[in-house]
């Protein structure tokens, strides 16, 4: 923030960018009258409202999920609030960054740091800027729904390409389609490279609102990015979140996504997050997960041809009644490609984490690496469920995997404390330990910092595992 | 008798079991400051499990008999009190920690030696770092370490233990002792893994570290190699879960010569 105000472009943003935000607030219920709503709000093109009223068709033919459904299974669906949907848009464009609220405030990545940021605020952008080194380059982080009208033309190309990532995935993804509102849009044009990461938070504070939040990063041909992209709310009811992030990394691009998930104790949320890697393009996904009552993210990477490279780190610390669901899906459907997963589960309380894991190699896909590791710590009464699978349809090709579940290894605590380390302190170190490979993909020391403190925080709040 | 039993620690008629097998069977050994015993034995002797034990391995059941610290019970006490009251054991096998950096350690336990924890607990202070002690003081307090022990600065990033060699292993459980300033120092098959210079380089560290802290040391091990570089004054001969011998450093040269098989004909049951 102590940048001067000359650096930047678009200091408030919200006036230089069509315009397409309008100052009064819209509240609707979901339903088809809300997607005509919503494009008329935004002044949206043409094809945005088709698209809209097509996902909406979907929506209304398909069934919600059912727990017969292997990807389900294990999931109490029956629980998210599904028929409390409220769309609820009030913009409240800030002045300044710092006049966000302090729970929003303090996990950013003070403005010297990064290169850019766009902030939601209950579905509507409140703040938003960008280096002026940035701008030059044409590097875009910015409001989804003012981009439609800058960049239309490449959102049109773009929308919902992925194999996940299209209106008729599941309802959930047709609702976001159909009436998503708040949007992330990066784009990062060909051989361009900010200096710093760009940084994007997502936020609820208010009530009656389902989160439709939409991501799309495009990041062209070896161009360079880095995206960190945070998410916060504090909900008193449960709250509905189905969550939409498509990110296309071009030919020779370089892309790190750092992905957290810090939802309220009462959001309910389906996430489903593809990212789309073309040939000799490095993908680098870290995703982290700490909030939510319930959450089911489906985290996919597409290997789309030779010398794509995609590697995904996750970490999950649930705890009390938490319900953390994840699928994650590596598809190789190149020779040559590449892929490496490890996702580290932290379990304490009652809490529950389930993890399905798929690797895919299609035919012809030879010379293919493929790589996934899951491990869970337990602690207290939690349970961890690990399904990892392969299925691989070529034959030259080295793949593996693996799930552990552990608890506190007896050795490693007796070393410590041998050295003094009280038993309670020695877990926490095992603990931050065990999480610690994730956390050194994260940029920033800051926010490494910042993680290692919320980690040992949430152990704190349990209490000693074993005496 | 407080004087006497300052900083000694006393091993009395001491019993343990492992999984029901009796192991130990009636230790007495007594360690004063300053002076240096070696406690030599063949394998499956029980040399281990007795070191094990002093520390408070959870997996060994005391059934009978003593040991004091200062003229306290360590026999109730977990291995971090014990710690704190100044034992130190250097393990044979010390256990890697992935994830936890050498540095991250050595701070933690440092700390925890010198009741930060303690003092930011009752203080109430929260903050992440409340417990530990202050970054630039302990990062210079431990390069000035690392350095006596001819060990490079980027060991200190490394996982605890992770990957290390054997020679590596030892030096850095040198490093504790050194950080740690234990009272009574156990040196459990130090020697084990060590090519000549490192040898050389984890005694005089001990030796230095004896001198500069007056500490009493028990050394146990198989070979006489480690005891021409640490010279005790005391040797005892462990034999079946019990010391069955104790002389002087002549000891060792007649252990070297001929060998355990005196031991048994002698002592064996």
């Amino acid at each position: 923030m102590s940048k001067p105000a000359n650096q930047h472009v678009n200091g408030n943003g919200l006036n230089g960018n069509g315009g397409a935000a309008k100052a009064e607030m819209l509240t609707l219920e979901a339903n088809t009258a809300a997607v005509e709503a919503l494009s008329d709000y935004y002044a949206e093109p043409a094809w945005m409202r088709a698209a809209r009223r097509d996902a909406w068709a979907h929506y209304e033919r398909m069934d919600w999920p059912h727990t017969k459904e292997e990807a389900w299974r294990r999931l109490p669906l029956a629980r998210y609030p599904l028929e409390n949907r409220q769309i609820a848009v009030a913009p409240n464009p800030l002045q300044a960054l710092r006049s966000l609220p302090a729970c929003w405030l303090s996990p950013l990545a003070p403005q010297p740091q990064v290169s850019g940021i766009v902030v939601h605020q209950n579905g509507a952008v409140a703040y938003q800027d960008i280096e002026a080194q940035a701008a030059k380059q044409g590097i875009v982080v910015m409001d989804l729904h003012a981009a439609l009208h800058t960049h239309g033309d490449l959102i049109r190309r773009y929308w919902m390409q992925g194999t996940i990532t299209r209106p008729d995935f599941n309802k959930f993804t047709a609702l976001n389609a159909a009436l998503w509102h708040g949007g992330t849009f990066v784009y990062v044009p060909e051989g361009a490279r900010a200096l710093r990461p760009l940084q994007a938070m997502v936020g609820y504070d208010d009530q009656g609102s389902t989160g439709l939040h939409h991501t799309l990063v495009v990041v062209e041909k070896g161009a360079r990015l880095t995206l960190i992209q945070d998410r916060r709310s504090l909900e008193f009811l449960p709250e509905l979140n189905s969550e939409m992030v498509e990110i296309y990394a071009e030919e020779g691009a370089w892309v790190r996504y750092v992905s957290l998930q810090h939802w309220g104790e009462q959001r309910h949320s389906v996430s489903v997050q593809n990212a789309r890697v073309a040939r000799d393009a490095h993908l680098l996904w870290v995703n982290v997960a700490l909030g939510g009552q319930m959450t089911k993210d489906f985290l996919r990477t597409d290997l789309l041809a030779p010398g794509a490279h995609g590697v995904m780190q996750g970490l999950t610390f649930a705890a009390k009644e938490q319900v953390m669901d994840q699928s994650t899906y590596q598809l190789h459907q190149a020779p040559d490609t590449y892929s490496d997963l490890l996702f580290r589960n932290v379990l304490r309380d009652q809490a529950k984490t389930v993890f399905y894991g798929m690797i895919r190699v299609e035919p012809g896909a030879q010379g293919t690496q493929g790589y996934q590791a899951n491990n869970n710590l337990l602690l207290g009464k939690a349970r961890a469920h690990a399904i990892p699978g392969l299925e691989i349809a070529a034959n030259d090709v080295r793949c593996s995997h693996g799930a552990t579940v552990s608890r506190l290894d007896e050795e490693q605590l007796f070393y410590l404390q041998a050295r003094g380390i009280a038993r309670y302190d020695a877990e926490q170190l095992l603990v931050q330990g065990f999480l610690r490979p994730i956390i050194e993909r994260v940029p920033l020391a800051c926010m490494r910092d910042g993680l290692d403190e919320e980690i040992a925080q949430r152990f704190r709040e349990s209490p000693a595992q074993t005496q | 008798m407080e004087q006497t039993l300052a900083q000694t620690l006393e091993i009395r008629d001491l019993h343990v079991r492992v999984e029901g097998k009796e192991i130990l069977k009636g230790v007495t050994l007594t360690v004063r400051p300053g002076e240096t015993h070696a406690l030599m034995g063949p394998n499956g002797s029980g040399k281990s499990t007795l070191s094990y034990t002093l520390m408070g391995h959870p997996k060994y059941e005391i059934v009978g008999g003593e040991v004091l610290l200062n003229g306290e019970s360590l026999l109730a006490l977990s291995p971090d009190e014990r710690a704190r009251r100044g034992l130190f054991l250097a393990m044979q096998y010390p256990v890697s920690v992935p994830g936890v950096t050498l540095y991250t350690f050595l701070r933690a336990a440092a700390s925890a030696m010198r009741g930060y924890g303690e003092a930011a607990r009752r203080s109430g202070d929260q903050r992440l770092h409340a417990h530990l002690i202050p970054a630039r003081e302990f990062r210079q307090e431990v390069n000035a370490e690392i350095g006596k022990l001819k060990m490079d600065q980027a060991f200190l990033n490394r996982y605890l233990n992770e990957g290390f060699s054997g020679g590596e292993k030892k030096r850095a459980e040198i490093l504790q002792m050194a950080l740690l300033k234990p009272r009574i120092a156990i040196l459990d098959e130090t020697d084990s893994g060590l090519d000549i210079d490192a040898l050389r380089i984890v005694s005089e560290g001990v030796n230095r570290l004896q001198a500069e802290l007056g500490m009493g040391l028990l050394v146990i091990t198989h070979y006489q190699r480690l005891l021409n570089y640490i010279r005790p004054e005391h040797v005892h001969i462990f034999y079946n879960g019990r010391v069955v011998h104790s002389a002087g450093p002549e000891l060792v040269e007649k252990l070297e010569a001929q060998g355990y098989d005196w031991v048994q004909a002698e002592f064996g049951v």
